[in-house]
């Protein structure tokens, strides 16, 4: 008796609770934030040159879930020459937890003032808690146009992987 | 276990009161109603939970948030077409109870309070269809608002209580965050109360009818609660039988408050929508609220009609219901009949479908942040226009808008549109802007002054018939593109400036393939090439670095489409 008031409950459960699981899992399946993955251009050549970090704003057109935004700020970059001339890049944010890595130009260091993380100007930890040194981003060089493509990282670990 | 359970939440008491309820001549058909009831309101809040767990609701968002769940979401349009098939379906359960109620008159004492509470029911689920209609704010919700706001201003108070549901003078962000709070918590709390009482009521009334002794009983879970569940696994299978075979529910294009929608009611207002039709101007209130409110009245105190009017009391109920029930599905067919015999309202309907189409397939890229209608801008026409006002749309004119300092682009290289220019280019819809002055006007009478010979219409009409060829028209008149092309070679002056072999250079600009896309993408790159307009060019150069060449053949392709659709074809 009470077995079969359960099956049928189960079944009318069912109708709701499938596609309820369906939808509630959807981020896992699809994607529903996106910014740009292509490199994004952020000045002429002759901005970077020298062993002096130069912060540069990145702009992208962006998804977020129904909305599309053009040209938004989704994040920043260091962005010097290092000893052999090449240029590097290296996101603002911190290895640590996320927050803003600045540059101390007296003492020629990156600092993030939320722990007290330091980085040397090539981006490795000196002291604090950051389980990384800062995460360098690609560059692309065409012709006079220095362009860098942006993403971010998972936060706390040793290792870098994108998010 | 039990006995664990049992010393400290009382659960297993509860569980043995629920099942061992007697329900008086044991189980019947009719009872498995208020459970059908209690089933689809679980399941509403459920799926509205749901629906609240993906929606936004400002007038910049709902609609895309809402066409996000429903088309870009596995499943999510299931969630909105049971919650929306649900309320109908809550809807008949409701009068269906009623009228069981009204059949076996058991609104008589001592369930006056459970009549009551259906009634009741039936409204409040009535206002939370209502409410959740316009959530969605597609044009659908938005017209359909106007419309219920409408209604609601006419009631003495009207104007500020409009205001005050609305959240303002215009419909916006507050009509949204209002009716949303009302119609996720306020309506289904209210709905909530007359269910329990429904519920609890009713089975107060069945254990006193068991406790008097005088029909057979049997415990609630020996019998009915299985035909309670089967009721629900039918009305289940009912309800996503319907919303797959409707594919959910219908989720119309943004509202645009400029659109004029042909708003309808949900089915069960069709009624009320067609009774107004027959009350016009300041009668209509009689349809909108004397009517209703008489009805709802009649409704409440029907258990006390009963009562007082003796024998005769539950016929007189039972045909006034019956009248009611006639009255509202007769006005609901005339309705819906009428629609569908209504050229017009069947024309519109079919291109708000056309347009929903267009706007969520344009959604699927997300929506801007100014929200709703600027879907549009998805639109590949959209941006190319956009294109065009930014270079093009300062010096040429376009449909009636653009500055006059350079040659107009509307109808731009028709027939009629090279005859005009042939008969007069320093006109202002040409080069009358510009600094091109070099053609003379060849009229119909000539010019003696300059030389010009007359050229009466069937040899320019022959002359424009060549040049149509040259821009690689299909639909030439071959013999008289013949007869343009003589005259051309022979008598005609074309020749002198204009030259018609690729790449050779004249002093006007070559015309072989003028006007076409080919033609117009070079003269916006760069019009002072030496076999365009050469160096003395008037119109600025775009170069790569303004326009890329992907851009610059979809804009060169828009302006191309602006001739008369009948010239391309
Ligand atoms: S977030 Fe940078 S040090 Fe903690």
């Amino acid at each position: 008796m009470l077995a079969g008031a359960g099956a049928r409950g189960v079944c009318v459960a069912g109708v709701t609770a499938a596609p309820a699981v369906s939808v509630l899992i959807h981020p896992l399946r699809t994607p529903t934030t996106s910014g740009s993955d292509a490199y994004i251009p952020v000045g002429k050549l002759a901005q970077f040159v020298g062993t002096t970090p130069v912060k540069v704003d990145l702009f992208s057109d962006t998804v977020d879930a129904w909305n599309r935004a053009v040209h938004v700020k989704i994040g920043s970059a260091w962005v010097r020459q290092d000893a052999e001339g090449q240029l590097v890049a290296m996101s603002t944010v911190c290895p640590h937890l996320g927050c803003a890595i600045d540059y101390d130009a007296d003492n020629s260091k990156f600092i993030c003032p939320c722990h007290d993380s330091f980085f040397s100007l090539d981006g490795g930890v000196e002291t604090g808690p950051s389980p990384r040194g800062m995460d360098s981003l690609e560059v692309q060089t065409e012709g006079d146009l220095v362009a860098i493509r942006y993403q971010r990282f998972k936060q706390g670990t040793d290792a870098k992987e994108p998010v | 276990m039990w006995a664990w359970l049992e010393e400290r939440t009382a659960l297993p008491g509860l569980w043995r009161r629920f099942a061992n309820h007697p329900v008086p001549g044991g189980p019947r058909l009719a009872n498995v109603l208020p459970a059908v009831l209690v089933y689809l309101f679980v399941q509403q809040a459920v799926l509205g939970v749901l629906l609240a767990a993906h929606y936004s609701p400002s007038a910049t968002d709902a609609w895309a948030s809402t066409a996000y769940l429903n088309d870009q979401i596995a499943s999510g349009w299931i969630i909105r077409g049971l919650h929306h098939y649900g309320t109908s379906a809550m809807l008949l359960a409701i009068v269906a109870y009623l009228f069981s109620l009204a059949v076996s008159r058991e609104y008589r004492r001592p369930r006056e309070m459970v009549w009551i509470a259906a009634v009741g029911l039936l409204i409040v689920t009535m206002a939370l269809g209502v409410t959740g209609n316009i959530l969605p704010w597609d044009e659908q919700g938005y017209w359909a608002a106007q419309v219920e706001l409408g209604i609601m201003e006419q009631t003495p108070g009207g104007g500020a209580l409009r205001t005050v549901v609305q959240g303002g003078a215009e419909p916006g962000n507050l009509t949204l965050t209002r009716l949303c709070a009302a119609h996720a918590f306020v309506l289904p709390l209210v709905a909530a109360a007359l269910l329990t009482g429904i519920v609890v009521l009713g089975r107060r009334a069945q254990a006193k009818q068991a406790e008097e002794g005088t029909v057979r009983v049997q415990a609630f879970a020996a019998g009915q609660l299985l035909i309670d569940m089967l009721a629900m696994v039918l009305v289940a299978g009912t309800l996503v039988a319907v919303t797959i075979s409707s594919h959910g529910s219908e989720l119309f294009g943004p509202a645009d408050p400029t659109s004029g929608f042909q708003a309808r009611p949900e089915w069960y207002f069709l009624f009320l929508y067609k009774l107004r039709t027959f009350f016009e101007g300041s009668l209509e209130p009689i349809a909108t609220m004397v009517i209703p409110g008489a009805a709802v009245s009649f409704l409440v105190v029907v258990p006390f009609v009963d009562g007082m009017a003796g024998k005769v009391g539950r016929l007189g109920v039972l045909s006034v219901l019956g009248l009611m029930l006639a009255g509202v599905v007769a006005l609901t067919g005339l309705s819906l009949s009428q629609d569908a015999n209504n050229e017009s309202y069947q024309k519109a309907m079919a291109q708000a479908y056309t347009q929903a189409q267009r706007a969520r397939t344009f959604a699927l890229d997300g929506v801007l942040p100014q929200g709703g209608p600027a879907v549009f801008q998805n639109d590949p026409e959209y941006k190319v226009r956009a294109l065009y006002d930014e270079h093009c749309a300062n010096c040429h004119e376009l449909g009636g808008l653009g500055g006059e300092e350079a040659p107009s682009l509307t109808d731009y290289s028709s027939r009629e549109w090279l005859a005009a220019l042939i008969r007069d280019p320093n006109d202002v819809r040409f080069f009358g802007g510009t600094k091109h002055d070099g053609m003379s006007a060849y009229t119909a009478q000539g010019n003696v002054v300059d030389e010009i010979e007359p050229l009466p219409d069937d040899q320019l009409d022959a002359i424009v018939e060549f040049l149509w060829r040259l821009q690689g028209e299909s639909d030439v008149d071959a013999t008289l593109a013949a007869a343009g092309q003589t005259l051309w070679d022979d008598e005609a002056d074309c020749q002198n400036c204009h030259e018609i072999e690729a790449g050779a250079e004249g002093s006007g600009p070559n015309l072989l393939g003028h006007g076409s896309a080919a033609w117009v993408a070079r003269i916006i790159r760069d019009s002072s090439q030496p076999d365009l307009f050469g160096e003395e060019a008037q119109m600025p150069k775009f170069g790569t670095d303004k326009i890329d060449d992907e851009r610059l053949a979809e804009l060169a392709a828009f302006i191309v489409r602006q001739r008369a659709p009948a010239a391309t074809e």
